[in-house]
């Protein structure tokens, strides 16, 4: 309460000298609707909704939201193909690490209509702006970047949304995030941003868990744990299985 | 209905899979060959990454090769001692062969040895047996049987290390199997193959044992063969999917069944042309891929 008086005050002397007051005073309150997906063998894909709240003193015009889900951190290896005598064969590669595995943003408007490029930049919004933390390559690597955001938006692992937040009321806000199948586990950030007159003036992050569960995650640990013992496993299903399908097709004699 | 691959991390239609490792089945009951050769470039154009592809198809063929080794060891034709001596050179063939692969991998290179070295195999193996059963065909027609008795290989009975091998009633030098196995051992790491197309011939014509213990001997070296390179490519590579071989073998174990009853009814040169005709048109496939400018010139992995 005291708070509360004490900003009013502040603001009802400091509003009339500043002509973006609205900066102090609108704050971001988020949630997801899921903060932890596990994906079994037969999940093919599924939605998460992110929605929130514009509290304290309300100012619609020109406000904007950004919301950024943001996969675990990877590396991308970009091969690139030549032909060499005749052949197509992979020639030159470039790692880039500290790439996210996935990335899916959603905006109320356009990106380059919210904010300058560089402004978007200094908080990660935005797939044309991502960036390797370390590059492992022999020559100029802006192309292998370039092909593996592209490469990335094919498999739909990146993708933009202009438009994918809407508002419920003037306050409320929500967007639909696919999580496909084929993400890649792990600890993804769900990021909101309120921008307004090509500022982000608000920022809010939860985490979100994306876990396999499962036989198929079990065995995929096995294999890894105790890769001598997966092996034997598969060789004497392999012997079994064959022996089985003899006698059990052997004619009669 | 889709499955989801735990090694090759995708997901597949189960019956996609079960009815490749039916038809492969199929031929190799058809034509007595492991399938090897065939199952490997099949599961690379459905799209399973070729690593797996390679090492899962090791199994199913140590899975399809037991039947046809049982009924041969009821007949009491099988030479152990060539198969045991075969098997050594074999072992060092193996470990080699995965290492390659595993190097072959970290080079991102992995697809092209793999379609390189079928697209090579396959095309000879192809051509020569087309030949082969081409004049087998025309003599058949003319009724005018050739003579077709192997050379003899004197330079193999001048090698030391001398073994006597019952079975097959053989005092030869025991370095052309072990390096006969050795080579087989690697083709089986690399391609994901049991080598029968290879071994059967280097048998009948280079060591020249008696037909009736070649197929025996053969699927026990191939059996212990594949076995090894399951067992390492699981270890060194982890590459062998067991959701995937399990849906192979159960498959096959079903085709095969079918592909023995059909061969019943073609004549031996008749199902080699075939047979030659199939091998062929999975090298130029392969070819194909190779010397076609790609749909994308770049990739991409995910992951270190």
């Amino acid at each position: 309460m005291m708070m509360r008086g004490r900003m009013f005050m502040t603001l009802l002397i400091v509003l009339p000298f500043l002509a973006d007051a609205g900066r102090a005073n609108e704050n971001l309150v988020s949630g997801v609707s899921q903060d932890l997906i596990q994906i079994t063998s037969n999940y093919d894909g599924s939605d998460i909704v992110v929605f929130g709240d514009v509290e304290g003193q309300q100012q619609p015009a020109g406000r904007d939201i950004i919301v950024v889900v943001r996969g675990p951190d990877t590396t991308l290896t970009v091969r690139r193909r030549d032909r060499v005598a005749g052949v197509w064969i992979n020639h030159d590669a470039a790692n880039l690490s500290g790439m996210p595995a996935y990335y899916y943003l959603a905006s109320t408007k356009p990106l380059s209509q919210i904010a300058p490029g560089a402004t978007l930049a200094r908080y990660g919004i935005g797939i044309a702006g991502l960036q390797p933390d370390a590059v492992h390559a022999h020559h100029d690597v802006e192309p292998f970047r370039q092909a593996a955001l592209r490469l990335m938006l094919d498999q739909g692992l990146y993708r933009e949304t202009p438009g994918g937040v809407e508002f419920l009321s003037e306050t409320l806000f929500r967007a639909h995030v696919p999580v496909p199948a084929g993400v890649t586990r792990g600890a993804y950030q769900v990021e909101v941003f309120l921008a307004r007159g090509g500022e982000i003036e608000s920022a809010q992050s939860t985490p979100l868990f994306i876990d396999q569960i499962g036989l198929e995650r079990r065995l995929f640990n096995w294999a890894h744990d105790q890769p001598f013992g997966y092996g034997l496993a598969a060789v004497v299903m392999a012997l079994v299985m064959g022996w089985i399908s003899s006698v059990f097709f052997r004619r009669p004699a | 209905m889709e499955i989801y691959l735990p090694i090759a991390e995708m997901s597949v239609h189960w019956i996609v899979i079960l009815g490749m490792g039916f038809g492969v089945g199929f031929l190799s009951g058809l034509f007595g060959v492991g399938g090897g050769f065939l199952l490997t470039p099949l599961l690379v154009f459905y799209g399973i990454p070729s690593t797996v592809a390679v090492a899962t198809t090791a199994s199913h063929i140590t899975a399809s090769s037991i039947s046809g080794a049982l009924a041969q060891w009821r007949k009491r034709a099988i030479d152990f001692a060539m198969a045991g001596v075969m098997l050594l050179g074999g072992f060092g063939g193996s470990a080699v062969g995965v290492w390659l692969f595993a190097l072959m991998r970290r080079a991102g290179q992995m697809d092209l040895v793999v379609s390189l070295s079928y697209a090579v195999l396959l095309s000879l193996v192809g051509g020569i047996m087309l030949n082969e059963s081409w004049i087998a065909l025309r003599a058949a027609r003319t009724g005018n049987v050739s003579p077709s008795r192997p050379a003899s290989h004197g330079w193999i009975h001048g090698l030391p290390f001398r073994m006597r091998f019952r079975k097959s009633r053989l005092y030869i030098s025991v370095i052309p199997p072990v390096m006969i196995g050795f080579a087989v051992g690697v083709l089986s790491a690399i391609m994901g193959i049991g080598g029968g197309f290879i071994i059967v011939p280097a048998m009948i014509y280079l060591l020249r044992m008696p037909t009736n213990v070649v197929i025996g001997t053969s699927l026990v070296q191939i059996i212990g063969i594949t076995a090894t390179t399951t067992l390492l490519q699981a270890t060194s590579n982890y590459a062998v999917d067991i959701v995937l071989a399990t849906i192979l073998i159960a498959g096959g174990a079903v085709g095969a069944q079918f592909g023995v009853r059909a061969g019943n009814r073609l004549r031996g040169e008749q199902i080699r042309f075939l047979l030659a005709l199939l091998v062929l048109a999975v090298a130029i496939r392969l070819i194909w891929g190779l010397v076609v400018p790609p749909p994308d010139f770049y990739s991409l992995t995910l992951g270190s």
